[in-house]
C-alpha cells in the first residue's frame, strides 16, 4: 500500500549544528492497517510522517503510494502535497476558524481534484459528519467547537475525500486524560469501519499499544523496531524499546560462545546466574542485556508456602524496599544483590517493606536482547 | 484566535542549496525575486542620488556638474554644523527627558495603581494618533506663546508688562516635543511595567529587603534596558523631527540638522542642493549608529522582559485614599496632553482674531472661519490629495508587506531579503527621505510636484510600519491551517485566497488604518515633494501658519482633527480586538 525506502532528511539548527532527522527509514504499510510510528520527541517520526504527506521535502530514499512513486530522490521526482491522495488530521487540528464546521469539512471537495458539487457533496459530508457525530453542529461556526469536537471535525475533514492514506500527527496530544482515551477507542473504531489505511504518529507508548495494528519504534532517526504490538512489547529486541515500551528489569550478563535461536543459557549477572531464551540467533557478546518485565516476576515472602511453591531455576532471595499501592496492581522494588527489581503483581500478596522476599523469574519470559 | 499564536519554532531545514547573496535570490520564488526587485528599485536610487548631490555641484536645471568635496568641507570648516549638531542633541535629549518622565508617572499609575478611571487614559493615545504633529505644535505655540493664556497669566500673577518667558526656544522646544511623545512613552513604557512579574519582588521581599531596597535592586533593574532603550528611541525620533524645529526653533534663532536640510532646499534661492544633501548623509549617518545601538539595547530590554513565571501577574497597589491624587493627576495629564491643546485650537478656530484667552471673546465668536475653510478650493483640494495619499499609500503597503511578511514568517526563500529590504527605511530620517525623493523627482521631471511621487515616497516610508503589523498580523496563522488546505488537494494560490487571505483580513485592515493615519499627519516628505496641485493638509496647516492665517488654519485643523480621530478610534478597536498592538 505504502512503501517507504531508505527516506533521509538532515535537519540543521539555527547554529548550523546538524539537528534531529531521519536517517533511511525502510517500511511498507498493508492495504487497512492503523500503522504506529512511536518514539521520544526528536527521533524522526514527525519528519517521516511530513515527508509522505509532502509537507517535507526529504533529500534521499524513495515513497510509493499505491505503487505509484510519489517521491524519488534518484529520479528527482517530487510529487505536490496537493496531488497526493493523502488526508492528514494535524496536532493543532487547523480547523479554519472562519468557516462553519460544515465549510470546514467539504473544504477538501471544493478544491483540487476530486470536487463535487449540490447534492452530492452535501450527501457525502453529511455522511461523514454524521460518522463523527457532528451532523447537529454542521451549521456552527468552527471556532464554537470543543476540543474534543474539533478532534472529531479533523478527522471528518480529513476523510471527506475518501484519501487512500490517512495520517494522523499525535491527535489526541491537546486532549484531557479521560477525553484521549474515549476518542482513542473512537478512532480505532472509525478507522476499521471506514477501512481506511492509516499512519498514527505518537510519544505515548500505551496510546501506540492500544490503537495500532503494527507499531514501528524510533530513536534518532532510525527504526529500532517493527512489529504487532504484543511482539513489540513482548519481545523487545534492544535496551531502547524494552525500556521505552512499559516498563521493565534490565540485567547485564556475559556470554560466551554464540547462541542459536530458541536455546537457552546461563549468564552471570549482578544478581547471580540467571537462565533465559533467545528468541533469535545470538553471538557471543561480553555484555549480553537481558530483560523482564516486572508482572512477570512471580514474588512470595520468605518462608511462606508459596515461596517453596516457587522453581529452583531463577530463583533469587532479596529485601523488600519500598511498596507502591496502584489499586488494582503494587508494585514492590526488591533489594537483590544490591540490584533493584521491580516487581507487579496482585495487590492481596503479603509483602511488606523490610521483609525478606523470594522472586523467580520464569525462563520463557526471561528475554536476552538480541540487539545492543 | 489566540490559542493559533506559533509558539514552537522547529529548527530549520537545511536549505537544498548553500544559502548566500546571489544564489539565495536566483533560488526564490518568481513573485518574492519581483517583490525583491521592486524593492531595491523603489529604493537605490534615492541612496544614489542623496549621495551623488552631496558629492557633485548641482546645475540649475537640477542635473549634476563637476565633482567636488566642498559641501563636506564647508560642513567641517563652518562652525554652524558643529553648533546645529550640539543644539539637536541637547533638544532631543531633552524631549527624551520630558517624554520619558511623563511616561513614567502615567504608566505606573495605569499599570501599578488602582487609581479609579485608569483605563480612561487611553482616549490620550487614541486622539494624539489622530492630531498631525504640526498642528499640535501650532497649538502649543498658541498657548505658550506671546499672548498665549499661560504667559497672561503669570504677567497677571507678576505684574510684569511684558510676557515672562518666551517660548520660541531651546527649552520650549524641549518642553512641546516631550509632550508630543507622552503618549508613545505611555504605551512602551506600560508593557514594560506590565512584565514585571509581582513576584520577583515579593521574592525580594520574602529574602528579607525592605520596599525601598526592592524598589532600587529588583523594579528599577528590570526595568532599566526597557526605560534605556525608550530613551535612545525617543532621542532619535526628536532628533530627526522637523515640526517642532520649523516652527518653534527656526523663528527662535535656535536651528538643527533638520531645519537646515529644510532651509538650504526651500528657504535658500537657488536651492542649495549640495549642502542638504551633505547634511542629510551626516544625519543618516548618525541615525544609523544610534538605530543600531537601540536594537542592541532593546533586545538585552527583551531578554529581561521574557523571564517570567508561571501564574504571571503584575502587582497592582492599593493606594488607599491617595489614589483620588493619582486620578488627579491623570487627568491633568490628559488635559496637558490632549484638552488644552485641542481646546486652544478650537477656541482659536471661532474668534475673528486670537489675542489671548478672555471673556470679552466669547461675544465676538462665530463659526466664520469654518465656513471660509469649507468653501475654499485651497481646503478641499488638499482635503482631496491627503485622503487620496493615505489610502493609496495604506492600499499599497499593507498587502504588500502582507506578501512580505508571510514569506518572512513562513520561512520561504527570499523571505528574509525581503524583511529586510523592507524594513530599511527605517533608517532614513524623514526630511532625509525626502531629500532623497526629491533628487530622484528632480531627474524624473514627468512625476515632479505631483501626488503620485508623494505617494511613491510615503509608501516608501511607511513599509517598515505596515511589516510590523503584516508580520504580527501573519504570526497568528499557524502554519498548520495552510498545510491542512494544501493536504486537502488545494494549490498554494487556492490555499492563499481561501485560507490565508480571510485569516489575515483584520490584520490587513489594522495595517491598511495605521498607515494611512501616519501617512496623513507627515509633514517632512511631502513639504519637499509636494508642488501647487499636490499640498496636502499637514502641509496647508504649515503654510497658513507661516502666513499668519490662524484662524482658517485652527478651523480646518479641527475638522481634520475630528476625522482622523475617528479614524484613529477603528483603529485602536481592531487592533485591540485582534491582539495587534504593535508600534
Amino acid at each position: 500500500m505504502l512503501e517507504v525506502r531508505d527516506l533521509f532528511k538532515q535537519y540543521t539548527t539555527a547554529d548550523g549544528t546538524p539537528g534531529g532527522g531521519v536517517f533511511g527509514a525502510t517500511f511498507d504499510i498493508r492495504e487497512g492497517e492503523l500503522f504506529t510510528l512511536l518514539g521520544p520527541s526528536g527521533c524522526g517520526k514527525t519528519t517521516t510522517l511530513r515527508s509522505i504527506a509532502g509537507l517535507e521535502k526529504p533529500e534521499g530514499g524513495r515513497i510509493a503510494l499505491a505503487g505509484t512513486p510519489i517521491y524519488d530522490a534518484g529520479l528527482r521526482l517530487n510529487v505536490p502535497m496537493y496531488e497526493r491522495d493523502i488526508g492528514m488530521v494535524f496536532q493543532s487540528y487547523a480547523i479554519w476558524p472562519h468557516m462553519t464546521v460544515f465549510e470546514n469539512a467539504a473544504y477538501p471537495l471544493t478544491v483540487g481534484k476530486k470536487r463535487m458539487g449540490g447534492k452530492e457533496m452535501r450527501d457525502k459530508v453529511m455522511g461523514v459528519l454524521d460518522l463523527v457525530g457532528l451532523k447537529a453542529f454542521a451549521e456552527r461556526p468552527a471556532p464554537q467547537l470543543s476540543g474534543g469536537q474539533l478532534q472529531r471535525l479533523a478527522l471528518a475533514r480529513a476523510l471527506c475525500r475518501e484519501p487512500a492514506l490517512l495520517l494522523l500527527d499525535e491527535p489526541l496530544s491537546n486532549l484531557d486524560a479521560q477525553l484521549r482515551e474515549q476518542m482513542r477507542a473512537e478512532l480505532k473504531r472509525l478507522q476499521k469501519e471506514t477501512g481506511v489505511t492509516a499512519i498514527y504518529v505518537t510519544h505515548d507508548q500505551s496510546e501506540a499499544l492500544a490503537i495500532s495494528d503494527r507499531i514501528a519504534v524510533m530513536k534518532d532517526g532510525l527504526i529500532m523496531q517493527l512489529g504487532a504490538p504484543r511482539e513489540i512489547y513482548g519481545r523487545p529486541t534492544s535496551e531502547f524499546v524494552a525500556q521505552f515500551i512499559g516498563r521493565t528489569n534490565l540485567l547485564h550478563g556475559r556470554l560466551d560462545a554464540d547462541t542459536p535461536e530458541g536455546a537457552t543459557a546461563r549468564l552471570e549477572t549482578a544478581i547471580g546466574p540467571v537462565v533465559c531464551t533467545f528468541p533469535a540467533a545470538v553471538k557471543a557478546s561480553p555484555r549480553m542485556g537481558i530483560v523482564i518485565r516486572p508482572e512477570n516476576v512471580a514474588i512470595a515472602r520468605a518462608g511462606s508456602p508459596a515461596a517453596g511453591a516457587l522453581p529452583a531455576e531463577n530463583r533469587f532471595e532479596g529485601r523488600v524496599r519500598s511498596e507502591t499501592f496502584l489499586g488494582e496492581i503494587a508494585e514492590y522494588e526488591i533489594d537483590i544483590a544490591g540490584q533493584a527489581i521491580l516487581v507487579r503483581a496482585r495487590p492481596d500478596t503479603e509483602v511488606r517493606p523490610g521483609d525478606a522476599a523470594v522472586v523467580a523469574f520464569p525462563i520463557a519470559q526471561t528475554l536476552a536482547l538480541i540487539e545492543d | 484566535m489566540s490559542a493559533m499564536i506559533e509558539s514552537d519554532k522547529p529548527p530549520r531545514a537545511a536549505p537544498d542549496r548553500p544559502a548566500g547573496g546571489l544564489r539565495a535570490m536566483l533560488s526564490m520564488s518568481p513573485l518574492a525575486a519581483i517583490m525583491a526587485a521592486v524593492l531595491i528599485l523603489l529604493m537605490l536610487p534615492a541612496v544614489i542620488y542623496l549621495v551623488q548631490s552631496s558629492f557633485y555641484e548641482t546645475k540649475f536645471d537640477g542635473s549634476f556638474g563637476a565633482f567636488t568635496f566642498r559641501h563636506y568641507v564647508e560642513l567641517f570648516t563652518n562652525d554652524r554644523f558643529l553648533k546645529n549638531l550640539v543644539n539637536a542633541t541637547i533638544y532631543a535629549s531633552g524631549s527624551a527627558a520630558v517624554a520619558i518622565f511623563l511616561g513614567v508617572v502615567q504608566a505606573w499609575i495605569v499599570e501599578r495603581t488602582n487609581t479609579p478611571g485608569r483605563s480612561f487614559v487611553l482616549i490620550i493615545s487614541i486622539i494624539s494618533l489622530g492630531v498631525p504633529s504640526v498642528l499640535y505644535t501650532i497649538s502649543f505655540l498658541f498657548l505658550l506663546g506671546k499672548t498665549g493664556p499661560l504667559n497672561q497669566l503669570l504677567m497677571w500673577m507678576t505684574g510684569s508688562a511684558t510676557p515672562v518667558f518666551n517660548i520660541y526656544s531651546l527649552w520650549g522646544m524641549i518642553v512641546i516635543e516631550g509632550i508630543e511623545f507622552a503618549p508613545l512613552s505611555f504605551l512602551l513604557l506600560s508593557s514594560v511595567f506590565r512584565s514585571n512579574d509581582a513576584a520577583f519582588e515579593e521574592a525580594s521581599m520574602m529574602s528579607g529587603a525592605g520596599i525601598v531596597t526592592t524598589f532600587r535592586r529588583i523594579t528599577l533593574r528590570l526595568a532599566l534596558p526597557g526605560v534605556l532603550a525608550l530613551l535612545i528611541l525617543i532621542f532619535i525620533r526628536a532628533f530627526e523631527s522637523f515640526e517642532t524645529p520649523a516652527l518653534v526653533g527656526r523663528p527662535g534663532g535656535v536651528n538643527v540638522l533638520t531645519t537646515d536640510i529644510y532651509a538650504a532646499i526651500q528657504v535658500e534661492i537657488p536651492a542649495n542642493y549640495g549642502q542638504a544633501g551633505a547634511f542629510s548623509v551626516m544625519l543618516l549617518l548618525i541615525v544609523v549608529v544610534l538605530l543600531y545601538w537601540y536594537g542592541q539595547l532593546s533586545r538585552h530590554a527583551e531578554k529581561f522582559q521574557t523571564i517570567t513565571g508561571k501564574g504571571f501577574r503584575p502587582r497592582v497597589m492599593d493606594l488607599g485614599r491617595w489614589r483620588w491624587l493619582t486620578a488627579g493627576i491623570l487627568v491633568l495629564m490628559f488635559f496637558v496632553i490632549i484638552g488644552f491643546p485641542v481646546g486652544i485650537v478650537f477656541w482659536v478656530s471661532l474668534v475673528p482674531y486670537y489675542d489671548g484667552v478672555h471673556m470679552a471673546a466669547l461675544k465676538l465668536m462665530s463659526f466664520a472661519h469654518y465656513g471660509t475653510v469649507f468653501t475654499s478650493n485651497m481646503f478641499q483640494g488638499s482635503l482631496a490629495n491627503t485622503l487620496i495619499l493615505g489610502a493609496a499609500s495604506a492600499s499599497i503597503v499593507a498587502p504588500f508587506t502582507a506578501l512580505c511578511a508571510w514569506f518572512a514568517v513562513r520561512r520561504q526563500k527570499g523571505g528574509a531579503v525581503l524583511d529586510q529590504l523592507a524594513s530599511l527605511p527605517l533608517i532614513f530620517p524623514a526630511i532625509v527621505m525626502g531629500v532623497a525623493y526629491l533628487q530622484v523627482f528632480l531627474h524624473m521631471p514627468i512625476l515632479y510636484g505631483t501626488l503620485l511621487a508623494i505617494i511613491i515616497a510615503s509608501s516608501v516610508r511607511y513599509l517598515p510600519y505596515g511589516m510590523r503589523y503584516s508580520y504580527a498580523g501573519i504570526l497568528q496563522i499557524h502554519k498548520e491551517l495552510e498545510e491542512a488546505s494544501a493536504l486537502s488537494g488545494a494549490r498554494q494560490a487556492t490555499t492563499f485566497l481561501r485560507i490565508v487571505m480571510p485569516l489575515v483580513a483584520p490584520a490587513m485592515v489594522t495595517c491598511w488604518l495605521f498607515v494611512f493615519l501616519v501617512a496623513v499627519k507627515a509633514v517632512s516628505v511631502p513639504i519637499l515633494l509636494a508642488g501647487p496641485n499636490s499640498q496636502v493638509v499637514a502641509v496647508t496647516i504649515f503654510d497658513l501658519w507661516q502666513n499668519g492665517v490662524i484662524g482658517e488654519l485652527s478651523a480646518m485643523g479641527i475638522i481634520w482633527t475630528l476625522m482622523m480621530t475617528t479614524v484613529s478610534v477603528g483603529f485602536s478597536l481592531l487592533a485591540r480586538r485582534y491582539g495587534l498592538n504593535v508600534r
